[in-house]
């Protein structure tokens, strides 16, 4: 086990070299141009010359890798073109408020999507099947930045049941009770939690829907049933553990899926996160920005699949991890 | 199902806390919270560094100038300008001017405002370890001395019209004592940019990156106690996110709606006014007059003067305004932005007249040989590429309804779409045809002028490379005549000039539209720094609401 891990790590660490080396010669091999001001005012070419100066660009391409790799190895992510503060500094704020979203979206994706898949399962080919069948298919196959626009327009700007953008209330937060905050943040993160979560969801329930229905025509489950044992037990103890497979697979890919969503759900609820400050990024060509984010998605997404392959062990023993 | 049930009880806990009016709080005339709509977020509120409108909004409230403009606009001579620090000025000599600072000026800590202040602050917007944006527009002041500690001495290089403007309106007054021992290379970064002290109306309080940017009223100030108690900047990505916000009632302002469509929702929002006032932007279709990706070589259709004036003339740039604005821009005489002094200068534009600008092409020999729709001459297509940036909406439709205008006339527009990042590139190399582009312009015509339509702008703002001497002449006679009279003649024949020659279509000058807070009274928006009368906004005490009165500030 220990030794498989060494190698699993060893990989994820290589996964993350190759992803830094891809994203900084892509970055800085794209057109447009970093260091622009920020409106569109006549700009002295000297000051914009000097900065670049300032920031190593005006180096050759290779020079800049290498200065790069050396500043990441001593944990310096760099300074940020845009922002004038350390890259460190930013994400340090950024990614607890991105954690919190995927993390709550992430138990909604997972949570629903389970209950609803296994539920259609049992009651498959029925009306209740069908009628969630539409809802997921339809939720799985809309933008997550147009559900997050429509449940923006019609419970944040219409209904007024939620508040339409931030973390908090900036005037009133912090003259509240301890239980006003806690409610007040809750307020705020249901509808960009539950726009990525949905979007999840759906995808979950109709995949742990298949492995479900699988299981249970299976032979263990029709013995299992010739028992005498009550439904509930078949299901949830029986067939649930066998179909659990999949669905440990599945949340091991969900993390990415959940980061890509939060770049754009995190832009529709001025949610301050690391996908609100990746994109501005890339449109600010801020490369030690964009290059620090990816790191930190990419070491996310990594973990993320490596803690799915130990729980996949967990689940069915009969999975040696020595094979890989 | 508990379950379910035990979420929604918290949830709607935490939405009646939240809702729960403060059972204590402020009451009476200097109450009230404004929270901005911001779309984006400053990168530092050092003075010097600041780059942003956001940015430079903030740090107006935290810091003050020695004089700011009036609501004329002005920049010629000291006429019409607003005592700030320094409670009078005067003139020594053609080219000394002295500014004696107001005594009852503090910094926030407590200190004196002081003339070796007024002195620092030159020194260090001129520091090259600084690089400041504003660097370039003090480089005729020689030096600024302390003659005393409430008297700045300002010696020029040369006597021009705009001394006083340059003196005044680029620097904000830094604290040397808090400042003189962060090394200057240092300053992009420094700490002090994101918590400053200053001698303005507000003082700083919190910010949350990302999130929000709080200041609060000094009660003590000099120039009059602001009546608005907290100023709150809610950074949002985009101006879509800022309405929705502001529509929805949880956010007091926005300074620019932009498009109409906007403006619409903000109306149909009860809380809210809206607000009009001049812009400091124009746009225009650019042509590129040296051939694409090579300088040194005319543009095959641009070239030309006349096939330049035709296409002016089969634009109809008045209703093109109309269509994409409304109300809310007008077709400019020239390039330039309402807020100019210029703006009323009666010049004469080309005509839209379509069947000129066909006999025009037909006698330069742009004629449509194989009947295809589209002009042609010695086997070349009367066609060309059109950069746009994806970034603005405004500038996208006007690409269609140019395409649209131009193709009756046998001309093809092929639009490009790029990021904006990629325009300003494409645009400083001249890797293009003709691009739209906008420009915020400061208040003064001279330096914008310079920089983006003479020789002096090329290989910097002048993306067209459109060169006349004596354009260039009129423009430099202008920026140097102390005779407003004579500025005006001068600044007329140029723009007589540059409309003749037709280098680019001007197609719109924006006025700004603001949408505000109904309970909010006295309010004033001035174009060049839309919040600068912010410290004389009010709430009655009788329409306060729940965010005016809470105790305290917030942002921890």
């Amino acid at each position: 086990m220990i030794a498989w891990l060494v190698r699993r790590l060893a990989a994820a660490l290589a996964i993350v070299f190759a992803v830094v080396t891809f994203t900084f010669f892509l970055m800085h091999l794209a057109p447009g141009q970093p260091l622009l001001p920020g409106a569109e005012a006549p700009v002295d070419p000297a000051i914009v010359a000097e900065l670049r100066h300032q920031f190593g660009l005006d180096r050759p391409l290779f020079v800049q890798y290498g200065k790069y790799l050396t500043a990441l190895a001593h944990g310096n992510f760099g300074e940020s073109f845009a922002l004038h503060r350390s890259v460190a500094d930013a994400l340090r704020e950024a990614v607890p408020n991105t954690l919190v979203l995927t993390a709550t979206a992430l138990s909604i994706d997972l949570l629903l999507g389970f209950a609803l898949g296994i539920y259609q399962a049992t009651h498959a080919r029925r009306m209740p099947d069908i009628g969630l069948g539409f809802v997921t298919l339809f939720l799985y196959s809309v933008p997550t930045f147009w559900l997050g626009l429509v449940v923006l327009l019609v419970f944040g700007e219409w209904l007024r049941w939620f508040p339409v953008g931030g973390m908090v209330d900036p005037a009133l937060h912090y003259a509240l009770p301890w239980i006003g905050r806690a409610g007040d943040r809750l307020w705020h993160l249901a509808l960009p939690a539950l726009t990525l979560g949905l979007v999840g969801a759906a995808g979950t329930a109709r995949y742990q829907r298949a492995a479900m229905l699988e299981v249970l025509g299976q032979d263990f489950v029709r013995t299992a049933r010739a028992k005498g044992l009550s439904e509930r037990r078949v299901v949830l103890v029986h067939a649930l553990r066998n179909a659990l497979l999949s669905f440990i697979t599945l949340a091991g890919l969900s993390l990415p899926f959940l980061l890509t969503g939060a770049v754009l759900v995190e832009t529709v609820f001025a949610w301050p996160g690391m996908g609100r400050l990746a994109a501005d990024a890339v449109f600010r060509r801020d490369y030690p920005v964009v290059m620090a984010v990816t790191i930190g998605a990419s070491v996310m997404v990594v973990l993320g699949n490596l803690l799915a392959d130990v729980l996949y062990h967990v689940a069915d023993p009969r999975i040696r991890v020595s094979g890989g | 199902m508990p379950l379910l049930r035990s979420a929604f009880a918290i949830l709607c806990m935490g939405a009646l806390a939240t809702c729960a009016p403060p059972t204590a709080g402020c009451s009476g005339d200097y109450c009230g919270t404004v929270i901005f709509a911001s779309i984006g977020e400053p990168e530092t509120l050092l003075p010097p560094l600041v780059e942003s409108s956001v940015a430079r909004d903030v740090s107006d409230q935290v810091f003050l100038k020695l004089a700011d403009l009036g609501p004329a606009t002005n920049t010629i001579g000291d006429e019409g300008f607003t005592p700030m620090l320094a409670q009078r000025w005067e003139w020594r000599g053609r080219q000394e001017l002295i500014f004696h600072l107001d005594p009852r000026a503090r910094w926030q800590d407590g200190k004196p405002v002081t003339a070796g202040d007024v002195a620092f602050t030159f020194g260090a917007y001129t520091d090259a370890k600084v690089n400041s944006p504003f660097k370039s527009s003090l480089h005729w002041i020689s030096s600024v001395t302390a003659s005393d500690s409430l008297t700045a001495v300002f010696q020029f290089q040369r006597r021009y019209p705009e001394m006083f403007y340059d003196a005044v309106y680029h620097m904000r007054i830094l604290p040397a004592h808090l400042l003189r021992d962060v090394p200057r290379a240092e300053w992009k970064s420094a700490a002090f940019g994101r918590a400053p002290v200053g001698d303005g109306p507000y003082r700083f309080v919190s910010w949350k990156a990302g999130e929000t940017l709080e200041l609060a009223a000094d009660s003590t100030f000099f120039l009059g106690r602001p009546y608005i108690r907290r100023l709150i900047w809610r950074i949002t990505p985009d101006l879509q996110v800022a309405v929705t916000g502001l529509v929805a009632g949880e956010d007091d302002a926005v300074e620019m709606l932009v498009s109409p469509d906007n403006i619409r929702r903000a109306r149909a929002a009860p809380q809210l006014a809206i607000h009009p006032y001049k812009g400091a932007t124009y746009g225009y279709l650019g042509f590129n007059l040296t051939a694409r990706g090579n300088r040194k070589q005319p543009h095959p259709l641009f070239g030309d003067r006349d096939v330049r004036r035709a296409l002016a003339m089969a634009v109809d740039r008045k209703r093109l305004v109309e269509s994409l604005f409304g109300p809310y821009a007008q077709v400019p005489p020239g390039p330039m932005s309402q807020i100019w002094w210029i703006w009323s200068l009666d010049t004469r534009p080309l005509p839209f007249d379509t069947l000129e600008a066909a006999r025009i092409l037909t006698r330069r020999g742009w004629v449509d040989s194989n009947k295809d729709g589209i002009r042609d001459r010695h086997g070349q297509t009367l066609s060309f590429s059109l950069l746009v940036p994806t970034t603005s909406a405004v500038r996208r439709g006007y690409a269609r309804l140019i395409q649209e205008q131009l193709r009756p006339l046998g001309v093809e527009v092929r639009i490009d779409e790029v990021d904006f990042s990629v325009f300003v590139q494409r645009a400083q190399a001249g890797e293009f045809d003709a691009l739209l582009q906008t420009w915020n312009t400061d208040p003064t015509p001279s330096s914008g002028i310079a920089q983006t339509w003479t020789r002096a702008g090329i290989g910097s703002s002048n993306y067209g490379h459109y060169v006349n001497p004596a354009f260039d002449r009129l423009v430099a006679e202008a920026s140097s005549t102390t005779s407003q009279a004579v500025a005006r003649r001068d600044w007329r024949a140029a723009m007589e000039i540059i409309n003749q020659d037709a280098p680019a279509i001007f197609l719109f000058a924006t006025t700004n539209v603001a949408a505000v807070h109904r309970r909010i009274e006295n309010v004033t928006l001035q174009p060049d720094s839309w919040w600068a009368s912010l410290r004389t906004w009010r709430i009655p005490a009788t329409r306060l609401i729940d965010r005016d009165r809470v105790a305290g500030g917030g942002g921890r």
